[in-house]
C-alpha cells in the first residue's frame, strides 16, 4: 500500500460559476484524495461527484460564486458547496435537486446531502477510500 | 406528478425482474430494456461536450442497460435505477478513458495519460486494486501532480456550457420505472420500428445482438462470419440510417417540438431520497449545524 499523509486537511475555495472553473474544484478534490492514499477508480468518482454536486446547485446559471470546504480526515473526504448569487434566487428551489443528480451522487459516494445555510442553497457528499478489488 | 407514480413504478419493475428471473423469457427482457432506455439518454447527456458523439454515449450507456438488466438481482434489494445508474456510469467512464480526448491538451500530457493507462492495468493486476496515484507516479517516473494533470485532461470533462447538462430536459421519471410511464421511450420505439424494418436483414441481426443481446463487436463478428471492423462499419451505417430516419419521423410527428418540460416534482420527494445518513465527524456536525437542521437526509 502506498503511504499516506496522516492528520485532517481543511481547504476552503471560491469561485466563479463559470463552467471551465469547475476544474477547479475537482482539480482540488483529486488532490487532497490522491494525497489520502485513493486509488485512481475512486478519485474518478470524486471528480465526478463534485462536478456533479456544483452542476446541481447552479444548473445553467453564468454567475454567482460557489464556495467550497474540503475536508479530508483519515481514509475519508468530505466535500460541501455553496451557491452564493446577488441575483434574486429560489435557494429552496436549488436544494432540491434532479432524480438525475441523486442517483448519480448515490452511484459514486457514501454519503451525500442538501440543504440551506442562510438563506443560501448547499449540498455535501462524503467519499471513503475503497481499496476495492479490481 | 412523476413522483407519485414513482413507488408504482417500482413495484412493477420489480415485479417484472422477478417475472424475468423465473422464466427468462425474452420478452420480457426487452421490456425491461426498453423502458429503462430513457435513462441512459439521460446519463449520456450528462457527458455531453467531452469530444464524443452524442449518440456513441446513448450506445455504450444503452449497452450498460442491457447488462444492468441481466445482471440485476431483484433480491438484493437496492433499485434497479440505482444498479444501472451505477453500471452505466462506469461504462462512461470506461468509454472516455479508452476512446475519449475532448480537451485540447499538450503532447505530453497526452502521452502521459496514454502511459497511465498501461500502468494502470499492469498495477491494478498486480495488487488486486486500483493503483493510486503515488504507485502511478512512481511506475511512470512522472511527479503526481502531472499524474493528476493528465488523468483530469484525459477524462475530457466538458468545458463550455453547463447549459449541457440538460435542465430543462425530460425527468428521469418520464422514463424508468413502467412502460406507460416512459413515454419518450415508447415514442422512440414507435419511431424505430420502421427504421428497423427498412434496414437489410443481417443489419438488423447485427444491431439486435450488439443492443439486445449485449455482444460485442468481436463476438458478433464470430457469429455472423465476417471481420470486426466489418462489424464496426456496419453498426455505423446502420445507425446512421436508424438516427436519420428518426429524426426525419420525429419532425413529421411532433412537428419539431421538444419532450414534456420537466414538472416542479421534488417538492413531493421523500425527504429520504435527497441524501444519505449523515457521518459524525467534525465536518459533519459543522455542516449539520451550519444548515439548520435543513439538510435533507
Amino acid at each position: 500500500m502506498t503511504e499516506r499523509k496522516t492528520g485532517t486537511i481543511s481547504v476552503d475555495l471560491s469561485i466563479p460559476v463559470q463552467a471551465d472553473l469547475v476544474v477547479l474544484a475537482r482539480l482540488a478534490a483529486a488532490t487532497l484524495a490522491s494525497r489520502a492514499g485513493f486509488g485512481v477508480e475512486d478519485i474518478e468518482d470524486l471528480r465526478l461527484a463534485v462536478e456533479e454536486l456544483c452542476l446541481s446547485l447552479v444548473g445553467s446559471r453564468e454567475h454567482g460564486r460557489l464556495h467550497l470546504s474540503y475536508e479530508c480526515e483519515g481514509d475519508a473526504i468530505e466535500v460541501a458547496c455553496w451557491y452564493e448569487d446577488d441575483h434574486a434566487v429560489d435557494s429552496a428551489r436549488l436544494v432540491r435537486a434532479d432524480d438525475l443528480s441523486l442517483r448519480i451522487l448515490d452511484a459514486l459516494v457514501d454519503e451525500h446531502g442538501r440543504g440551506l445555510r442562510d438563506g443560501r442553497a448547499g449540498a455535501w457528499l462524503r467519499k471513503r477510500r475503497s481499496d476495492r478489488v479490481v | 406528478m412523476l413522483t407519485d407514480d414513482a413507488p408504482r413504478q417500482g413495484e412493477e419493475t420489480k415485479a417484472l425482474f422477478f417475472e424475468l428471473a423465473a422464466s427468462r423469457d425474452p420478452a420480457v427482457r426487452d421490456r425491461l430494456v426498453t423502458a429503462h432506455l430513457g435513462l441512459a439518454h439521460q446519463l449520456a447527456r450528462r457527458y455531453l461536450n467531452r469530444g464524443e458523439p452524442y449518440e456513441d454515449l446513448v450506445q455504450v450507456a444503452s449497452l450498460a442497460i442491457v447488462k444492468s438488466v441481466d445482471r440485476f438481482d431483484p433480491d438484493r434489494g437496492i433499485e434497479f435505477t440505482t444498479f444501472a445508474t451505477r453500471t452505466v456510469i462506469g461504462e462512461l467512464k470506461r468509454h472516455f478513458r479508452d476512446k475519449g480526448w475532448a480537451v485540447r491538451a499538450p503532447r505530453r500530457v497526452q502521452e502521459l495519460y496514454l502511459e497511465l493507462g498501461r500502468a494502470t492495468e499492469t498495477l491494478s493486476q498486480q495488487l488486486g486494486r486500483s493503483p493510486t496515484v503515488s504507485e502511478l507516479a512512481a511506475s511512470t517516473g512522472a511527479t503526481e501532480e502531472a499524474v493528476l494533470e493528465a488523468l483530469e485532461a484525459g477524462q475530457g470533462y466538458r468545458t463550455s456550457s453547463i447549459d449541457a447538462t440538460g435542465r430543462n430536459e425530460e425527468t428521469i421519471g418520464s422514463h424508468i420505472g413502467g412502460e406507460d410511464a416512459s413515454l419518450g421511450t415508447i415514442e422512440d420505439r414507435e419511431l424505430l420500428a420502421p427504421a428497423l424494418a427498412a434496414l437489410a436483414p443481417r443489419e438488423q441481426l447485427i444491431l439486435q445482438l450488439r443492443f439486445a443481446h449485449g455482444l460485442t463487436q468481436s463476438e458478433i463478428a464470430a457469429r455472423v462470419g465476417i471481420s470486426q471492423m466489418h462489424v464496426s462499419r456496419l453498426l455505423a451505417a446502420s445507425l446512421k440510417r436508424l438516427r436519420s430516419s428518426v429524426a426525419e419521423a420525429g419532425s413529421t410527428q411532433s412537428g419539431g417540438q421538444a419532450q414534456p418540460a420537466q414538472p416542479e416534482r421534488q417538492s413531493t420527494r421523500p425527504s429520504g431520497r435527497e441524501g444519505r445518513a449523515a457521518s459524525s465527524s467534525r465536518a459533519a456536525r459543522e455542516r449539520d449545524g451550519e444548515v439548520g437542521g435543513a439538510a435533507a437526509r
